[in-house]
């Protein structure tokens, strides 16, 4: 392929004039081709070679407020041999590719201060340059991406089984080629004076928590290491999303991660309309937004019951649930479900809150919330449990790309609601949100406070939406394809969704990845260091991650 | 395996010997084999003031030897299967399956290489709870079910 | 400590009466639909079965098959054919058998 310095379109306009400077810093590397043509607005995608990828990576990475959000490859080739994907999967699913080729197309997602910016480089044979000592944030992308296309980083180094279980034979079905051999599977060695104990812990565990499998290194009682294993949740659901429509997709999207079901709906939505060229109606948006708050909302409650439970206050913890019931029957009676599945659909939304009801029960759910916060923070022994547990610097936030309050707790301002990138009219925050909640110190009783600050910020913008209106609207999505990339800020931090659409509207590749993706990266380290078994479900509860958003 | 009529029957007879045996102390044992976390969170609620499962005699225990009833949710992941028969092995006899959630009844996902799509191919169940997710009020009506109360008269909207 | 004591003592009890007693917010909970005989025709029917998500629903014939432990009440089915479906209003679907959960609703529309 012959470079070609392609003058950037005019219609990228408003997201290239953020991201302007490090489109040009690109170009300059030579080999590279800005393509948009209306397919991802908001978004600017960027083409590159295989041998630009690296020297790409290092000049976006090294830009001030750049941060890798997500990577992930393009499917190619058959499913794996002798399966059959499925009733509601079509047929198409089997032989669809997203690039026509047999090569998996790499991307990378980079968020920068104001939108997104996406790299997307052809691989041919099976390594790609190794991302991770750049952006180390990429570790667990890079293993799933070897499980399901069979490409890994050229030095070599070992890599994790992720997804796929241990039985998993030939044929078992990956979105491309197999790998020619199975994942290595070397944890970080255990560098402490001494002996050093390693047991596994789960995947059944304490009763009514998700089943969740983990290996535990400790010498003593203090944590030396732990690393998760994500096989025994994983549904494959973008497998799955292959051959569907964005409406039947979004079902199986919204169950990807049931706590954050308005964000990862809203995120694949949203993706379907960027690659589609489709805006919702600004009330419908509004409804998504106020949907997405009270999903926050509830979600803090729960994470503050847990909070309790970990410290052993039931007392605190009786009155985090009822502040969690009363949300929870906010949420019943304004959108008709106690979880708001089903609010969101592809160019709107489906259901408007019964604006009503809202206004009326709202306060006091919150004002049960609120006082139950007040009295564990006046709790002495509430407050010295969490100081200084499961610290996470600033630095390793932004090394490792963590997100949500999680991140906000060691100080980084990042929140896709401030993102000012995406169709105009397109971001209901816009006017309404204008910084993000932070806090300093990093431990379990900073993302505590900043889970607070959240929630007391989401009753207003609330308020705020119903009086600008909300209605159950949408826009029809156009006919035709494309690709897109959605966003949206859920309890847990940023969720991205990808989607390309084949020329019928059809689902050729959806990448889902919630939150829970990125910060049970920062589990391992919030746990090391100075922490006993017994901080752990503390650490655990302050993050509020889910198994099945990072297993899907 | 599937419930047929003798285990129908097996059930019942159960349910008789844990209403008299068992008087009104029963302690459940919770299975996730694949959920989305949103049954999870409503199985939580039900030692939650607003329905404090503990004053119908019904308790949580982590322990499946403890055990009676096996709460499971989810569609039955394959890659689950072991755990999911060593917990059910590891309850003594009498015990009671209640599966619960469109996952774990075979609704939301169809039999296929990465799950079996709903918890009876592998597990005994005795009760099916519907919903997605079942509130904490059809997990009581649920359980009252699976405990064949005869006691048990819910109101009826 | 007896912060926590007294502020539980103004608020009271909140826990729920049921199973004795209904409780009342189980007016706002989603519940699976019931289907008007006399309102589907094969091709309602059809148009059902189609945008089900959970494959709740099939047709056999002149029967709808609607299966109510698949059933997540997403409410697509009443989008689709409003006069032929409302909410049930029931919560307590608990059965013994997976079977008893299986409802076959026979299609009586006019032209069927």
């Amino acid at each position: 392929m012959t470079p070609t310095h392609l003058p950037i379109p005019a219609s990228l306009s408003r997201a290239a004039a953020t991201s302007e400077q490090l489109v040009e810093r690109l170009n300059a590397l030579g080999g590279l081709e800005v393509r948009d043509g209306g397919a991802t607005r908001g978004t600017v995608t960027v083409r590159t070679l295989g041998e630009t990828l690296e020297a790409a990576t290092h000049v976006v990475a090294g830009a001030p407020g750049a941060r890798l959000a997500d990577m992930f490859a393009g499917g190619s080739g058959p499913t794996g041999s002798g399966v059959s994907p499925g009733d509601r999967v079509s047929p198409r699913a089997s032989r669809a590719a997203d690039n026509g080729g047999d090569a998996p197309t790499l991307r990378l997602v980079w968020a920068l201060e104001s939108g997104y910016l996406l790299t997307e480089t052809e691989i041919h044979g099976d390594r790609y340059p190794a991302l991770s000592d750049i952006a180390p944030a990429a570790f667990v992308e890079e293993c799933e991406i070897y499980e399901q296309f069979g490409i890994r980083p050229a030095t070599g180094k070992p890599l994790n089984r992720l997804m796929l279980p241990p039985h998993a034979g030939p044929d078992f079905p990956r979105m491309g080629h197999r790998p020619a051999r199975p994942p290595e599977e070397v944890h970080a060695p255990h560098t402490v004076g001494g002996q050093a104990f390693e047991f596994p812990f789960g995947p059944v565990r304490q009763v009514g928590v998700e089943s969740l499998y983990y290996g535990l290194v400790t010498s003593g009682e203090e944590v030396v290491d732990v690393y998760l294993f994500t096989w025994h949740k994983h549904r494959g659901l973008e497998w799955r999303l292959r051959g569907t429509t964005p409406r039947e997709g979004l079902f199986f999207a919204e169950r990807a991660e049931g706590l954050s079901a308005v964000a990862v709906g809203w995120a694949v939505a949203a993706a379907a309309e960027a690659a589609l060229g489709s805006t919702p109606p600004p009330a419908a948006a509004r409804t998504r937004a106020v949907a997405l708050e009270l999903e926050r909302l509830y979600n803090h409650a729960a994470a503050m019951a847990a909070l309790c439970q970990a410290t052993g206050l039931t007392v605190g913890q009786s009155a985090a649930e009822i502040a969690l019931e009363r949300l929870l029957r906010v949420n019943a009676a304004s959108f008709g479900h106690r979880y708001l599945f089903g609010v969101i659909e592809p160019g709107g939304a489906s259901r408007a809150p019964d604006a009503e009801v809202l206004r009326r029960d709202l306060p006091a759910a919150y004002g049960e919330l609120r006082r139950a916060a007040d009295a564990l923070l006046s709790t002495n022994s509430f407050v010295d449990r969490l100081e200084a547990c499961g610290i996470l610097t600033a630095e390793q936030a932004r090394r490792l790309g963590l997100v949500g309050p999680v991140a906000r707790a060691s100080g980084m301002a990042t929140d896709s609601r401030l993102n000012a990138g995406g169709p105009p009219d397109g971001n209901p925050y816009a006017g309404h949100l204008v910084t993000a909640v932070t806090a300093d110190g990093g431990d379990a009783l900073a993302r505590f406070q900043v889970m607070l600050g959240e929630a007391a910020e989401s009753v207003r913008l609330i308020g705020e939406f119903l009086d600008a209106g909300t209605e159950a609207k949408s826009a029809p999505l156009p006919p035709g394809g494309g690709r897109g990339l959605g966003w949206a800020e859920s309890s847990r931090g940023e969720v991205l969704a990808w989607v390309a659409l084949d020329q019928d509207g059809r689902i050729t590749r959806a990448r889902l990845r919630p939150g829970s993706v990125r910060n049970w990266r920062g589990f391992d380290d919030a746990c090391r260091s100075q922490n006993v078994f017994t901080d752990i479900p503390i650490i655990e509860a302050s993050f509020w991650l889910t198994a099945a958003g990072l297993a899907r | 395996m599937n419930p047929g009529r003798d285990e129908a029957e097996a059930a019942r007879r159960l349910r008789d010997t844990i209403s008299t045996q068992f008087g009104r102390s029963l302690h459940i044992r919770t299975l996730d084999t694949g959920s989305c976390a949103v049954c999870e969170q409503e199985i939580r609620l039900l030692t939650a003031p607003h329905y404090d499962l503990h004053r119908l005699g019904f308790f949580f225990t982590p322990a499946p030897r403890h055990a009676d009833l096996l709460l499971v949710t989810g569609p039955m992941i394959r890659a689950f299967d072991v755990a999911a028969r060593k917990t059910y092995e590891a309850m003594p006899g009498p015990k009671v399956v209640v599966a619960t959630g469109a996952c774990a009844l075979g609704g939301v996902y169809p039999k296929d290489p990465f799950v079996h799509g709903n918890a009876g191919e592998v597990l005994p169940v005795d009760v099916w709870i519907p919903g997605c997710p079942p509130s904490p009020l059809a997990l009581l009506h649920g359980l009252g079910v699976a405990v064949g109360r005869r006691s048990w008269s819910p109101g009826r909207r | 400590m007896p912060l926590w004591f007294a502020r539980g003592l103004r608020r009271g009890v909140v826990t729920t009466r049921y199973p004795a007693r209904p409780d009342e917010s189980a007016a706002w909970l989603p519940t699976p639909p019931a289907f008007r005989s006399r309102q589907l025709t094969r091709d309602v029917a059809d148009r059902m079965v189609a945008v089900c998500p959970a494959t709740a629903l099939r047709r056999r014939d002149d029967t709808l098959i609607f299966d109510v432990g698949a059933c997540t009440a997403c409410g697509r089915c009443a989008e689709t054919a409003p006069d032929a479906v409302a909410p049930s209003g029931e919560f307590e679907l608990a059965a013994t058998a997976r079977s008893a959960l299986i409802k076959e609703i026979p299609i009586r529309g006019g032209g069927r």
